[in-house]
């Protein structure tokens, strides 16, 4: 490929699809680039390879039925996006959840938080060609999913909240379990940043790389580690704190360069945060009810159905029609492992969402990934990938 | 015609006999070693990761006779996973009988071509290397000879070595460029690039060995380590830049950005598959044993026994040393086998007793499979340590051949010697393997250089390190010899 540069130079580009079909960006997602020699000179992304029609699906049932869905989004946290959800139209109803459930689930957003991190981080280390981290992570988020599936019987897609509530209390010996896993977790996490925190090759391979100012990353659009990363303070647990947030005592962690090395270690230094927080949410863990008695959107006990007329046509409502939020227009985030996830549910008062947008964290992070590549090395695109991590279910919804 | 004639003319024709057969011997004996490396690489990488490595390819021993014992799930065959050794098999079946496709886009012949090249050059490097000192025997009163360790016996082995060596990239420039497609192409590019600065501070790491050996000759170089100090203690700088050149001569990890599989989907051999795959696959390993025994051979003392020998009580421990004592070193590396065995056995059963606790679905057929190992291991190393024991206590001295000298030292009897030599190549292939293991360990340790990264390290760092330590090498050889 024949160009002219602004100076009016003739230069010689090769170009190359790096993706769909490439072992960095599986299949979901395309950056042709223009090479000179290995140096990019220009480049173009584009997404769209795992489009479902996720908004448009989910207006054509009703609100319990959008959950599922959400597990696909960001699949590698998929609770958190089931409580990011749950949280929204609870939020329409002006309910409360009772506290044992609000614990509940910071602990499952926090463990939710740290196997995302681990994903993210582990995968961004395979494609550095650092392939024993991955088992390291991978091991202990195994340890995780085994309390999932002790949870709820599901281990990727959990759908484990409901409106009002979780789809069942904890088991038993949950806090034991936690207690254990977060153990190992802090092991898996000393080993790793021994790999890699001092080892000149990785640093070499990450620092200075793909660098985002403060001042980019927020006019981007760009929230959560990434953001923290460049370093700006946000992060939505402090600042517009919910589900009691503002009662655990954690750090925000914030980057300095905001280059790939910051946005890795800043995950890994927020996978030990969470799991102080997670400690704390333990403690708070008492006895109590887990869902809303809230006749709106909670279903009555079976023993009032059976004996209360008004139970059994409430149950019949909620099962046949599904909740119905009020009428008007209501935007809700929560802090997930990726950064702000935001949904807008236009509600018109019908059993069935008249629309949700979702604001999926890392859509923003991914427009920003050609400005950040150019000037870059081929090498640099399957090691910042990674740090920003992309994951298409939420990307192309 | 009796058996005194035959040996006699076994003899006399001796020299003959070991050329032709050395290189059939040594070539079989990588291919031997080879799938070894592969199941050590596999293996290492699963006890390094955590995990448990390859464990599908089985197959099932049917040991209907003895039913007591191997009895249960699967039939009454033992289930065996031979710690993952059959996936050699599976492997070399699975690419052999592979569709050899040719991309339509490819230069079919050239592309044919590539993958022969390295395979070629790995199999002649290892014809220059020392496996074991000369044997030297008596045809006759007054006639000494001597069958050099080495396949072709020339004084400028190290030069011929890095010829033939080197020779290997162009099999991977030449399957990037034929293959036609942009991620060969740069993997190919990267590979020739680093090749050409590698191999300016490999070379000049080397110089400082030879400066002080002051021969090209592999023979020499280890037999001046064993008269003075092995390489690593003398030239510890040159050694560390010579092994770093040689992770990046083979094109490992974390020196691999001609393959860097996250970049360029596959580098060089993106469009290769089926045998000339496992050719390209073969060729890197060979590499990888290769460049491990010419580390154990310049740095490590190649078949030298233990350094500084001279110094030790009864030493120096060379050949002769080990043709006066067979019995002793003989005995004693068996016993080290036998304890290795053992050591094999205890880790064994301690992988037994561990699924025996799991809830593993197949916990019973590794149970049995794993105690089946076991007791072949430890049956091994009692065979081997009583060996050991009968080698040290009743193996007589040799006594050298009466009159018989050879370059002023006794010579014994050509069994002896020919036992000395498979005692040699063996502590040859132990270095060799020690090393195996480094760049096993490395690989999976270390995270991949950037391209420009490994420049930068090569011209601006080694260059100048290997310079200044063939420098100060020098001065140092000049002012104290």
């Amino acid at each position: 490929m024949k160009v002219i540069s602004p100076q009016g130079e003739h230069i010689e580009l090769m170009t190359v699809n790096v993706g769909p079909s490439h072992p960095a960006t599986h299949g979901t997602l395309r950056i042709l680039a223009a090479l000179d020699g290995e140096n990019i000179a220009a480049c173009v992304t584009e997404i769209g390879y795992l489009h479902r029609g996720f908004e448009k699906m989910i207006e054509q049932g009703t609100y319990q039925q959008v959950l599922p869905y959400t597990d696909r989004l960001n699949y590698c946290s998929a609770m958190m996006n089931n409580i990011g959800f749950c949280k929204a139209v609870e939020g329409m109803f002006s309910v409360t959840v009772p506290e044992r459930c609000i614990v509940v689930r910071v602990i499952l957003s926090e463990l939710s938080r740290i196997i995302d991190h681990m994903v993210c981080v582990c995968t961004n280390l395979v494609d550095l060609g650092a392939l024993t981290n991955f088992w390291y992570f991978f091991n202990t988020r195994e340890e995780v999913y085994k309390i999932w599936e002790k949870l709820c019987g599901a281990r990727l897609t959990n759908t484990v909240t409901r409106i009002g509530g979780m789809y069942r209390d904890v088991y038993p010996d949950f806090a034991n379990d936690v207690t254990e896993v977060l153990k190992k977790i802090e092991s898996s996490v000393t080993e790793v940043r021994g790999l890699i925190e001092h080892n000149k090759i990785f640093i070499d391979r990450t620092k200075d790389i793909c660098v985002v100012s403060a001042a980019d990353a927020i006019s981007w659009g760009w929230t959560g580690p990434c953001l923290r990363a460049s370093g700006v303070d946000r992060d939505l647990r402090k600042d517009e704190p919910y589900y009691g947030y503002q009662d655990y005592q954690f750090d925000t962690v914030i980057g300095t360069s905001g280059d790939t090395f910051d946005r890795i270690m800043v995950r890994i230094y927020e996978m030990i945060e969470s799991v102080s927080i997670t400690r704390q949410a333990l403690a708070k863990l008492k006895p109590g009810p887990i869902n809303s008695t809230d006749a709106r959107l909670s279903l009555p006990s079976r023993d009032q159905v059976y004996h209360d007329m008004e139970a059994l046509i409430n149950s019949f409502k909620l099962i046949y029609e599904g909740v119905r939020p009020p009428p008007g227009e209501s935007y809700d985030a929560t802090e997930a492992a990726n950064g702000e996830l935001g949904y807008l549910i236009v509600s018109d008062g019908g059993t069935n969402p008249y629309r949700i947008k979702v604001r999926p964290p890392c859509f923003t992070q991914f427009a920003a990934y050609a400005d950040m590549l150019e000037g870059g090395m081929l090498a640099d695109v399957a090691a910042s990938l990674g740090s920003i991590n992309i994951i298409a279910g939420e990307l192309d919804r | 015609m009796d058996i005194a004639s035959v040996l006699a003319f076994l003899s006399l024709h001796f020299d003959e006999i070991v050329t032709v057969l050395k290189p059939v011997l040594i070539i079989a004996l990588l291919f031997q070693v080879l799938p070894l490396l592969v199941l050590l690489e596999r293996r290492g990488a699963a006890f390094i990761q955590d995990r448990q490595g390859p464990q599908r390819a089985t197959f099932n021993l049917q040991l209907t006779s003895i039913k007591g014992v191997f009895t249960g799930e699967g039939g009454d065959g033992l289930r065996m996973r031979g710690f993952g050794m059959l996936f050699n098999i599976a492997d070399l079946v699975k690419l052999l009988f592979k569709q050899s496709f040719v991309p339509p886009f490819a230069h079919k012949w050239w592309y044919i071509l590539a993958p022969a090249i390295p395979v070629l050059a790995g199999l002649l490097t290892p014809a220059v290397l020392p496996w074991f000192a000369p044997i030297v025997h008596s045809v006759a009163p007054g006639d000494m000879r001597a069958v050099s360790g080495q396949i072709f016996d020339t004084d400028n082995g190290l030069l011929v070595l890095f010829a033939i060596g080197s020779l290997s990239v162009y099999g991977v420039v030449l399957g990037s460029w034929s293959s036609n497609s942009k991620y060969s192409l740069l993997g190919g590019m990267r590979a020739s690039a680093m090749m050409i600065s590698y191999e300016v501070s490999m070379g000049l790491s080397v110089l400082g060995m030879i400066l002080l050996v002051g021969d090209f000759s592999l023979t020499r170089i280890v037999d001046w380590q064993a008269a003075n100090a092995w390489g690593v203690f003398v030239q510890p700088v040159g050694f560390l830049l010579f092994l770093t050149s040689m992770f990046a001569e083979c094109n490992r990890n974390p020196f691999d950005v001609a393959e860097g599989e996250s970049e360029l989907v596959a580098g060089f051999h993106t469009e290769y598959a089926s045998a000339k795959f496992m050719l390209f696959m073969t060729g890197e390993y060979l590499h990888v044993l290769i460049a491990s025994a010419l580390v154990a051979t310049l740095y490590l003392g190649g078949f030298d026994l233990v350094p500084f020998s001279y110094k030790l009580p009864g030493g120096p421990y060379d050949t002769a040393f080990i043709q006066a004592h067979l019995g002793l070193v003989g005995g004693l590396m068996l016993i080290v086998g036998g304890a290795g065995l053992l050591f094999a056995s205890h880790l064994v059963t301690g992988r037994k007793r561990h699924y025996a606790k799991l809830q593993a679905s197949d916990k019973q057929s590794r149970v049995k499979e794993y105690g089946f190992f076991a007791a072949v291991f430890s049956f091994l190393a009692v065979i081997l340590l009583l060996g050991g024991a009968a080698c040290l206590l009743l193996f007589p001295a040799p006594t050298p051949i009466s009159g018989a000298v050879y370059e002023a030292k006794p010579v014994y009897s050509l069994w002896v010697s020919i036992i000395t030599a498979v005692i040699q190549l063996h502590v040859v292939l132990g270095k060799t393997l020690l090393f195996c293991w480094l760049f096993i360990w490395v690989r999976w340790t270390l995270p991949r250089f950037r391209y420009d990264q490994i420049m930068a390290l090569g011209w601006k760092v080694m260059l100048n390190v290997a310079l200044a330590n063939l420098l100060i090498t020098a001065l140092v050889a000049k002012l104290f010899t």
